[in-house]
């Protein structure tokens, strides 16, 4: 027996060995008529990232590109830096990554940037990873768009709780202290206390809104738990009013949503959303949920790949600067632009948003 | 010996399969991570097998890996020295097993329920004490709790177990060395000592074993002793490894990983069957798949059931193999 499992630990070292392909040191730029290789890697499945991939599909026929497109099945670096590393070693001409713990991945990107050009979307690294550019909204803008939707259906104050996926990723923190950005005052920046009426329930004091729990609750990612997150929160809330739910990830409004009918609650709390889940547009359109902040997924996509195949042809002008990328507010009724610090923001409706995506996702067979 | 060749078919066809359809899977650096993978699934696969041999099953694996991780980050982030914390850790998984093996064996509770609920508790206990951990989260000198001076102690540790340079970078597979020597130490006992013949009699008809003189009750607390201590260390290899773990999800499924490569590997879930080598080259199959469908770049969507159809063709080509053989003798 011994002597087999010596035979196989040689066995599986001279296939380790038998290798001569090529090293994927400095992913070098590709020749004229070339189809550069680029790669796509999310932070986990969701229909926010089947909007991505149909803009990545699209920018890859327009611009002549071979596309490798992964949603990680969870929302885990543990799954997606392998992935990643594959894809390095295979050579590819340029990667777009949503980060998930940009401390964490920090000293894995740095090494990769060094080999192949590497952006971010949607979540960002620290610039000293190397990163070439970052394609997505300014998180910490887009929360205090979210905090402004809360103040106008809850203008008098009230019980607010927010509900994302992890409290460590770049887009997590900045979305979430938008929010609150947006809605302390001086003399209550997170204070702790009790709520004013259900008195076993802790929390923080924001101005005008007492934060259920004091932060955002986590999920993990899309599945069960977000909806039983929301359902326990409302359960605890049982006769309070003037309750607004904050679903900070694409898949949180609906899951709120989801919550809110189990208990009949539809209509009695307000519901403000980030991103443009086809659920949540269509409970916009019929009032159910206030309005979401949106990020343009299809574009991140687009741009990613048009980005990297540029770079791949010896083109850095296609990278984008800081804060470029503008998010968009969705509402039923819609409202005219509007420049705040400095972005140009529209104001769609709900009806008319909804159906761009749609188109967006006709466009390319996914 | 017909379920060896049969995994060494299988293996060998994924892997024929892989480099010749894929120029970039020859790359050397490829086949590396591929081998690291297979030692990281290989090393818990070690452990399910030996439980399955004995007749029973763990299903708390992928949520020891999970605590084990976490808790081996926050010993460090705590104060305590990598060196220090790594035996600490496989103290707990020690203690998983035993309090399993216990369960099992003195309140003769089924193993199926004692390790769903191991799965749910361990999950839990990793979610209570951490989020997130990371060495940076561990070492980040930013930040007052953290303790820089642990940075190279764990990248040692990194270098020597895993294989990667101070960079990150893979220089060797080192948990696939790993998994090799574990296997060499496991099939010296459960081949060539009384112990693995003790296993082997459990598994087969638990009541002849007993009547034989065998103190069953010891044995299977033994193995499972054994399956959640492997589960730890494969635990502190995936802390080591990635650059951060979630409790939610770190090692999640990683026992239908181990008990599918154990399976594959020629262990029967009726016990009393299986091999040491079997058991490696059971845990092979999934990564080269897996590395298959990275490469590939290959839908999404798709990625699941690729993977699941090709285990089970897997082990349908090895039943079939199996019972040509029965047949001719």
């Amino acid at each position: 027996m011994a002597l087999r499992l010596v035979f196989l630990a040689f066995t599986s070292l001279a296939l380790a060995g038998c290798g001569g392909g090529n090293s994927a040191t400095n992913a070098p730029n590709v020749a004229g008529g070339e189809r550069p290789k680029i790669a796509v890697v999310t932070n986990c499945t969701d229909p926010f990232w089947d909007l991505c991939e149909a803009g990545a599909n699209k920018a890859a026929k327009d611009h002549n590109v071979d596309l490798l497109f992964r949603q990680p099945e969870k929302l885990d670096a543990a799954i997606q830096m392998p992935i990643i590393e594959a894809w390095v070693k295979q050579g590819v001409n340029g990667i777009a990554v949503s980060v998930i713990d940009p401390k964490g991945q920090e000293e894995d990107l740095t090494r990769i940037a060094k080999k192949v050009s590497l952006i971010t979307m949607d979540n960002d690294a620290a610039e000293s990873t190397g990163r070439l550019c970052y394609v997505g909204v300014d998180n910490r803008e887009a929360g205090r768009a979210v905090g402004r939707l809360v103040k106008k259906v809850l203008p008098n104050g009230g019980t607010i709780a927010m509900f994302i996926g992890n409290n460590s990723s770049a887009n997590a923190i900045d979305r979430s202290g938008g929010v609150l950005d947006e809605l302390k005052t001086p003399d209550a920046d997170g204070k702790p206390g009790t709520h004013p009426v259900k008195k076993d329930v802790t929390g923080k004091y924001y101005g005008k809104y007492f934060l259920v729990d004091g932060e955002a609750k986590t999920d993990g990612g899309p599945g069960e738990k977000a909806v039983t997150n929301a359902r326990d929160v409302l359960g605890r809330l049982d006769g309070v009013t003037d309750i607004c739910m904050i679903g900070l990830y694409a898949y949180n409004p609906p899951a709120i949503l989801e919550a809110a009918r189990a208990k009949s609650l539809v209509g009695k709390i307000k519901i403000v959303g980030f991103d443009e889940n086809l659920e949540t547009l269509k409970s916009i359109a019929a009032g159910e949920i206030e309005g979401t902040v949106v990020q343009d997924p299809f574009n991140y996509g687009y741009k990613s790949v048009e980005i990297l195949a540029a770079v791949a042809r010896g083109d850095k002008s296609k990278l984008l600067g800081k804060g470029q990328t503008p998010y968009q507010v969705i509402t039923k009724d819609g409202g005219p632009d509007q420049t705040i610090n400095g972005l140009l923001i529209k104001f769609p409706k709900a009806v008319d948003f909804e159906k761009k995506i749609r188109d967006d996702l006709a466009s390319v067979k996914k | 010996m017909t379920r060896i060749l049969g995994i060494v078919g299988l293996v060998s066809a994924l892997y024929a399969a892989l480099l010749l359809t894929t120029p970039s899977a020859r790359d050397v650096g490829n086949l590396m991570d591929v081998a690291n993978l297979q030692g990281q699934y290989g090393i818990i696969t070690l452990g399910a097998a030996l439980v399955i041999i004995v007749g029973g099953i763990d299903l708390s694996i992928g949520s020891v890996v999970g605590c084990s991780a976490v808790l081996f980050g926050v010993t460090m982030k705590s104060g305590v020295h990598p060196y220090a914390a790594l035996p600490l850790v496989l103290a707990f998984g020690a203690t998983v097993g035993l309090v399993n093996g216990l369960l099992i064996t003195r309140l003769k509770l089924q193993a199926f329920l004692v390790t769903l609920c191991g799965m749910f508790v361990y999950r839990g206990l990793a979610r209570l004490i951490g989020g997130t951990v990371s060495r940076t989260w561990v070492t980040d000198p930013r930040d007052p709790t953290a303790h820089p001076e642990f940075d190279t102690p764990i990248r040692n540790l990194r270098s020597g177990l895993v294989g990667k340079d101070f960079l990150g970078e893979l220089v060797f597979p080192g948990e696939f060395i790993l998994l090799i020597v574990l296997a060499l130490v496991l099939g010296f006992f459960l081949h060539r000592t009384a112990y693995g013949r003790y296993w082997y009699a459990i598994g087969h008809n638990e009541l002849a074993a007993k009547y034989a003189g065998v103190n069953v009750d010891r044995q299977r607390v033994i193995v499972y002793v054994i399956c959640s201590t492997l589960a730890s260390l494969a635990g502190m290899l995936l802390f080591l490894n990635m650059p951060s773990i979630q409790a939610d999800a770190g090692g999640s499924s990683w026992e239908l990983f181990a008990i599918l490569g154990a399976v594959l590997g020629g262990c029967s879930l009726r016990g009393g069957e299986g091999t040491a080598i079997g058991m490696v080259l059971g845990a092979m199959v999934m990564p080269v798949v897996d590395n298959f469908v990275n490469l590939n770049g290959m839908k999404s969507d798709g990625i699941p059931a690729v993977i699941g159809l090709t285990l089970l063709l897997g082990t349908i080509i090895d039943e079939l193999l199996r019972r040509r053989n029965a047949a001719r003798k």
